[in-house]
């Protein structure tokens, strides 16, 4: 009795959304191609893997995972921008400059990546795989919302156990419009209108705060997008290298191009006459 | 604050060191007070006995000074500081960044705490060396937004004071209207 | 037991004097001039140098004109001993204070510490005063070229042209006379040859028995002081026609 009623409710969060009877079961049911892992030989999981991963408390651990980042995705009048940088750290070491963090769930989905890249990376094209699934099953489209649920089922799931994601779900459907939802590994699912993840979140949100309208033009709000992981960029450490730069509209995903912050700081410097603070002038202490 | 409880929402956080220059603080309670005081009524002495104030430069320095004895000491002072002030001569204004290990720096803005993470993304953007007051004021109300829309504190709203070429005074500074819209 | 007021510093006489201190001003008296102008775009000080024996070797440098800080310069009458504890002082609390307060000490701070010193020992018993007259010129952001005078009382004050040791009362009225309101450093330099010509026992000049400094503002505004060479020493007495007969092939 008791694992039917653990089987069928859920917390009241869940019950505002409405699905259709069909995407309910893919929430309920145990994803059908999950794997079951292998879990370390030791009482406690995750506290152990929290032990081997945490550099900050234990500079010389075992793991490390890649954590630093920026990622942004906003809502707007003719779709959603989604933008991020292309840093991966490890500790003080800078990993590559050139990772893809907004990953294409499919033609018309898009996720980000924050966190653990492997978690991401993983989940998300796990993720495809259930939308391409969802697709054949109802031979129709996947809605933002019901994609979003999957995986943040899933990582519940899995919570405590030491997966780290911080993720947005971004796409544009007939149904929802411009629909955007922020995921994250502790189990937090949120529909919203902007997010910024990542360590580089605050800087970001700075300048995407200051100047977001849903009545932005696409021009405008991919050149705020962009800028806004620039600011992120040239204040945190833990961001850097391109701006990779998307726009979602219901026909599916366009790119903006992967490209390398370094000009476009200096060309947002020089002609429009911001960072005032970055100057080579040392005559007056 | 002390424990859970703040203990008043309007406090003070600045001491003015001279006609035209005012001292920001934060950090340790006790230590902030007790150090602007100690460098107020030295900047205080020093326009006495010589009849002329110190720049803001100087006093920048003088505090530097007085922060890395402090920072060696049995009991250093953990005072994190922002002086601006114009100087009397020149007539330019200038604003200088320290911080609790005595690091000093003469910049174009600036913020401690979590502020920083929030607030210097807008200022980098906005920011130009030429804006008047009011747009200084403008350009204050993004951050302060901004701040009570992101801050995972309550925000309480800022004191803001302005340091001219004709001394200190308290600015009106908006506080109530509502930053967090529902989405 | 007319030596009752004369011994001890801290005594005043009957009549409300310190002894000492006027002895210390008549040591001065002795010395060789100095004189210092001030002009509305620089200062000049310059000060003759006693030779009191052709045996002496000649020192290269200065000895009646010092540098104190970047943007303060000094001539000294009395004595040179005494002279020097002061103006290592004086360089040390400059330096205090560039240290303080990243920027050049104000010129008449740096002139009261001094004075400050000074006064001391005219009140402290068991010493004697510093023999020494300075006179300063230096530049600050305030008060832009400022020329002072300080005596062994730890008095002192602001001039627009002064002069002290020997011959001062003399060369005092010929720059009363002499000088001219918003005249340049050219002009000051030389009306500075002029009266030391006049003072000095002899009336041909030479680069050996004078030395010349001068405080000014470059094209582009850096404040700058110098202490003249021989060489430029030489070619303004020339111009001047102030400058002796070349005769020191013999030596």
């Amino acid at each position: 009795m008791d694992s039917l009623v653990a089987r069928y409710s859920r917390p009241a969060y869940q019950d505002n959304e409405v699905f259709s009877e069909e995407e309910q079961r893919d929430l309920i049911e145990t994803p059908s191609l999950s794997l079951k892992f292998a879990m370390p030989p030791v009482a406690h999981p995750s506290a152990w893997l929290r032990a081997a991963t945490d550099d900050r408390s234990n500079p010389s651990c075992p793991i490390k995972i890649a954590h630093g980042t920026t990622t942004l995705a906003f809502r707007f009048q003719h779709g959603i921008i989604v933008a991020t940088d292309s840093r991966a750290t490890a500790g003080n070491w800078i990993a590559s400059q050139t990772v893809k963090k907004v990953i294409e769930i499919n033609s018309e989905l898009l996720g980000t990546m924050a966190g653990g890249a492997a978690d991401c990376q993983y989940w998300l094209a796990w993720l495809g795989m259930q939308c391409r699934l969802h697709e054949l099953r109802h031979k129709r489209r996947i809605s933002v919302a019901a994609a979003s649920k999957i995986l943040a089922n899933l990582v519940y799931a899995y919570k405590g156990m030491g997966l780290s994601m911080g993720t947005m779900c971004a796409g544009v459907t007939k149904e929802e419009g411009p629909a955007l939802y922020y995921i994250d590994s502790d189990g937090t699912r949120l529909a919203g209108d902007l997010f910024c993840v990542g360590s580089g979140q605050t800087f970001a949100y700075g300048v995407l705060d200051a100047e977001y309208r849903y009545d932005l033009t696409t021009e405008e709000a991919l050149d705020l997008g962009s800028r806004s992981i620039l600011a992120a960029t040239h204040r945190d450490a833990y961001s850097g290298g391109f701006i990779n730069l998307y726009h979602v509209k219901e026909s599916g995903w366009v790119k903006h191009g992967f490209t390398d912050t370094n000009p476009v700081f200096w060309k947002t410097k020089l002609e429009k006459g911001e960072f005032s603070n970055v100057t080579s002038d040392f005559s007056e202490d | 604050m002390r424990g859970p409880t703040i203990l008043k929402a309007t406090d003070d956080k600045t001491r003015q060191l001279n006609d035209h220059t005012l001292l920001a603080f934060s950090g340790e309670p006790g230590d902030t007070v007790q150090f602007a005081e100690y460098i107020q009524a030295n900047s205080q002495l020093y326009s006495m006995r010589n009849e002329s104030e110190l720049s803001p430069s100087a006093l920048a320095h003088f505090v530097r000074g007085e922060l890395a004895s402090s920072l060696r000491s049995r009991n250093p002072y953990s005072v994190n500081l922002l002086l601006g002030g114009v100087d009397p001569i020149t007539n330019k204004p200038s604003l200088y960044w320290l911080d609790y290990l005595a690091s000093l720096a003469k910049v174009p803005y600036a913020a401690h705490g979590y502020a920083q993470y929030y607030c210097l993304s807008l200022l980098d953007k906005h920011h130009n060396p030429n804006i008047s007051l009011e747009e200084g004021l403008r350009l204050l109300k993004l951050c302060s937004d901004e701040l009570k829309r992101r801050l995972p504190i309550d925000f309480k709203g800022l004191a803001v004071k302005a340091v001219t070429k004709d001394g200190i005074k308290a600015m009106p500074f908006d506080e109530d209207d509502k930053v967090v819209r529902d989405t | 037991m007319s030596r009752r007021y004369d011994s001890r510093t801290t005594i005043f006489s009957p009549d409300g004097r310190l002894y000492q201190v006027e002895y210390a001003l008549e040591a001065i008296s002795h010395a060789g001039t100095a004189i210092g102008i001030l002009a509305k775009d620089g200062i000049v000080l310059a000060a003759e140098r006693k030779v009191t024996s052709k045996l002496l070797e000649q020192d290269t440098s200065a000895e009646k004109l010092y540098i104190l800080n970047d943007n303060m310069i000094c001539a000294v009458a009395g004595m040179t001993a005494d002279a020097n504890i002061l103006i290592n002082y004086a360089r040390q609390a400059a330096q205090r204070y560039l240290l303080t307060y990243n920027e050049d000490i104000p010129c008449e701070q740096l002139v009261r510490r001094l004075c400050d010193l000074k006064q001391g020992y005219t009140q402290h018993g068991g010493l004697r005063p510093f023999g020494v007259s300075f006179i300063y010129a230096g530049w600050d952001p305030q008060r832009q070229f400022q020329l002072y005078l300080s005596n062994p009382s730890g008095n002192y004050g602001g001039w627009k042209a002064t002069s002290s040791g020997a011959n001062h009362a003399s060369a005092q009225s010929l720059l009363k006379q002499d000088y001219k309101e918003d005249c340049t450093l050219d002009e000051a330099c030389a009306m500075a040859v002029k009266v030391l010509s006049k003072t000095m026992d002899s009336t041909k000049l030479s680069s050996d028995k004078i030395e010349f400094a001068t405080v000014g503002q470059t094209k582009d505004g850096k404040i700058y002081h110098k202490l003249w060479t021989a060489d430029e020493i030489t070619a303004l007495l020339k111009k001047h026609d102030l400058a002796k007969e070349d005769t020191s092939e013999e030596k």
